[in-house]
């Protein structure tokens, strides 16, 4: 830069600029402190924003999959503890039909308590299959009936898997088709139970026999199904353990772009005051002397 | 050889031309911080006869000095360029000023903008999933679709806000470029009528200057100097100002004198004695602030606008679409969530469903506690990805138009400092002439005193054998 002339209007014109430069950048730099972040609008920085923008929907994405993935923990621990409870039933009940079924030992008598202990363990088999959680019934399907099975033994759920999102393209079922553990109707477990009670009551060593392969076959699909729910199970809390983990780096990440190092920043805000402070000082030192200062 | 009291004159010529050189130094001082104010030079000539007559010789030295001019410090190439660059400069700083505006009202990115109100809406609808029996999740849904509604109409309440306010402020800036260009035509006539007079006419030329810097500002108007030394200003090619004489500049379409719109693209029109011409539209057509406020009336404002349209129209075209595919509490078909009328645009987005059982969480009929479709319905749709690109674009041309206007500020303002080296006002060197022209002043009158004694030695003291 040439300088030919210099004005007093020169000076004061440039330091009027100056000092409003630097009072801009000291007005952006504490508005970067008092909200502690670096984009407080797009223009700030379009790509940061962006960037922001999306880890905001991931960030939100992934706060949802964790929060449905603890819902779907909730059913499928229900579903595991009764799914638990019935197999120890049904187990029972094979005891029972193995007890009535050693004829030798036992009178008539023996046989009707068995038989009267069987009708319990349906009633309570009952009970377990309309197990449910927050009021729906985890082996009844999409009904919204409040239960899964009648006192007959009918499954009166209606058709449907309860699914949960635990990540943008995993979908896992948490509930379990009634069907698969009991049976319906006339396959169910209760007709089983029902079954077994009548050939005790009647004595019928052939059916008792009959009904202790049914019940270990039943015993064996109960396991099964309980093995596969607690797959599904394990799934869903890696799902929800892999999305708390993505929530909170996510976070750092977004933290990372929209976030004000508040150390760094105070140290330029500090550096700016000095500058600040000099230019103010440097201006009322220029706006001082002239020639007249010196002609008397 | 002058005559006897030839010298008189000659310290006389002195004393007079060393009280204007003080007189201008004055005025500098006086108008040292004036906006305009050109500083002046007295140029001093030196006076001779020197017109002697033919065959003879002329032996003296000079008469004295006389005022040859009172200079105007102006550079007229510098001049252009200034204007030139301050159009500019107006042109890019009211467009970043609005653009920084609406984006101040966009609030992204943060936890209360569309964006925000967007990802609620797809937390509500999966929660809705977990529980599609229960009223508060599908209370939760359409409260949250109701703030994502109010907030994209409250962004385009923002940008037609903005859009209203600068039709006024077009319509506004047309009546100021018309006051300028008739003012400054009345100078052209007045400078030229006093100069013929022989009169001093730099308060003229300062104030037409500033006029003819203020059109440049205002429309990017380009000045010429003439022969004459008039100033013909030309709006995008067409003359406004020519001689004495102003054309009006007129809203010939797209805004009403109300400030409304009319439906049509903005346009101007010189109306002048030397014909009616529509001015071209575009890049062509006026720069300065009411090109800015033009474009962003007729680009930028309604391009944000129909992206904003068009994520509403998105939403609600998926939302509704995945409505129908569903079955709400009652078992029946899902309807529409949203309202929206594509002949209105984003304002006229809204959530139709009153009764949250009417919200079709459910992919199988029958009224099960299925949450299929609400799942579906957290999935549908673009309008997130539309409306980040939006805000994108929006912050990129904010950023881009505060690069460039920074750009420009530094580049009018070195042209601002070169002009001002040429026409500001020194006051030490104000100082130094007014010395000097004292000290000359005191010189001259010296000359006269010795004169004086000269003569009085001459007249009284002489021969006066006699008496």
């Amino acid at each position: 830069m040439t300088i030919g002339r210099v004005t007093q209007r020169m000076l004061t014109d440039g330091s009027l600029a100056n000092l409003q430069r630097n009072l801009g950048q000291l007005a952006a730099l504490q508005e970067r402190l008092s909200t502690g972040r670096v984009i407080n609008r797009p223009s700030d920085n379009p790509t940061g924003t962006t960037a922001a923008m999306r880890i905001r929907t991931s960030v939100s994405d992934q706060g949802q999959y964790a929060r449905n993935a603890q819902d779907g923990i909730g059913w499928l621990t229900q579903v595991d503890s009764t799914l638990d409870g019935v197999t120890t039933a049904v187990r029972r009940a094979r005891d029972l039909a193995l007890q009535g079924a050693n004829t030798g030992a036992m009178g008539q008598q023996a046989r009707d308590a068995l038989a009267i202990e069987v009708d319990g363990i349906r009633e309570q088999l009952l009970g377990q299959s309309n197990a449910s959680y927050l009021e729906r019934p985890v082996f009844g399907g999409v009904t919204a009936a409040g239960r899964a099975y009648d006192d007959t033994g009918t499954w009166v759920g209606v058709d449907g898997a309860v699914n949960r999102r635990v990540a943008d393209d995993v979908v896992v079922r948490v509930d379990v088709d009634g069907r698969t553990v009991f049976g319906d109707g006339a396959s169910s477990v209760f007709a089983e139970l029902d079954a077994l009670a009548t050939a005790l009551r009647a004595g019928d060593t052939a059916g008792i026999t009959a009904s202790v392969d049914v019940l270990r076959a039943r015993e064996d699909t109960v396991t099964g199904v309980r093995a596969a729910a607690g797959t599904r199970y394990q799934r869903i809390e890696q799902s929800a353990q892999a999305a708390d983990d993505a929530k909170m780096s996510l976070t750092n990440n977004l933290s990372s772009i929209e976030n004000a190092d508040l150390a760094e920043t105070t140290v330029h805000l500090k550096l700016q005051e000095v500058a600040y402070q000099a230019a103010l000082a440097a201006t009322s030192r220029v706006m001082q002397p002239s020639l007249l200062d010196f002609l008397r | 050889m002058a005559g006897s009291f030839g010298s008189i004159n000659t310290a006389l010529s002195g004393l007079r031309y060393n009280q204007v050189a003080l007189d201008v130094a004055g005025n500098n001082i006086a108008n040292a911080s004036t906006d305009g104010y050109v500083r002046r030079r007295v140029v001093g000539a030196s006076v001779s006869s020197a017109q002697a007559a033919l065959w003879s010789r002329y032996d003296g030295h000079g008469e004295g000095v006389a005022v040859g001019e009172v200079r105007r410090m102006t550079d007229p190439l510098l001049d252009a360029r200034v204007r030139r660059e301050h159009g500019l400069l107006s042109y890019l700083s009211t467009s970043r000023t609005i653009l920084a505006r609406v984006e101040e009202g966009v609030g992204e990115p943060g936890p209360n903008g569309v964006h925000a109100a967007m990802l609620d809406l797809r937390n509500a609808w999966q929660d809705l999933s977990l529980n599609p029996g229960g009223t508060a999740a599908r209370q939760q849904v359409l409260g949250r679709a109701e703030t994502l509604a109010q907030a994209l109409r409250s962004q385009v309440a923002n940008i037609t806000g903005e859009e209203a306010d600068q039709r006024v402020n077009a319509t506004n800036l047309v009546s100021e470029v018309n006051t300028a260009a008739s003012g400054l035509a009345a100078l052209n006539h007045d400078i030229l009528v006093t100069e013929q007079n022989g009169t001093d006419a730099g308060v003229l030329r300062d104030r037409r200057d500033q006029l003819a810097l203020r059109l440049a500002e205002l429309t990017g108007a380009v000045t010429t100097v003439e022969s004459d030394g008039q100033f013909t200003v030309s709006v995008a090619g067409t003359a406004l100002v020519q001689g004495k004489e102003a054309g009006a500049f007129v809203l010939a379409s797209g805004i009403t004198p109300t400030g409304g719109a009319d439906g049509s693209p903005i346009s101007y029109r010189i109306d002048a004695s030397w014909g009616s011409t529509v001015l071209p539209s575009g890049s062509a057509g006026p720069s300065g602030e009411l090109g800015a406020v033009t474009e962003i009336l007729t680009t930028t404002l309604p391009s944000y606008r129909a992206g904003l349209d068009a994520v509403a129209a998105d939403l609600a075209a998926s939302v509704n679409a995945q409505q129908a595919a569903g079955y709400d509490a009652t078992g029946a078909a899902g309807g529409p969530l949203f309202g929206y009328d594509p002949l209105v645009g984003a304002a006229s987005l809204q959530v139709v469903i009153t009764d949250p059982a009417r919200l079709a969480a459910s992919s199988v009929g029958g009224g099960a506690l299925d949450g299929g479709n609400a799942d579906l319905l957290s999935r549908v749709g673009t309008y997130p990805d539309a409306y980040q690109r939006l805000v994108n674009g929006l912050g990129t041309d904010v950023a881009a138009l505060d690069r460039r206007t920074a750009n420009q500020v530094a580049l009018a303002g070195a042209l601002d400092d070169a002009r001002e080296q040429q026409a500001g006002v020194n006051l030490d060197e104000e100082t130094v002439n007014m010395v000097t022209a004292q000290r000359a002043y005191e010189a001259a009158a010296r000359l006269l005193t010795t004169l004086d004694e000269v003569l009085d030695t001459l007249i009284n003291r002489t021969g006066l054998v006699g008496r």
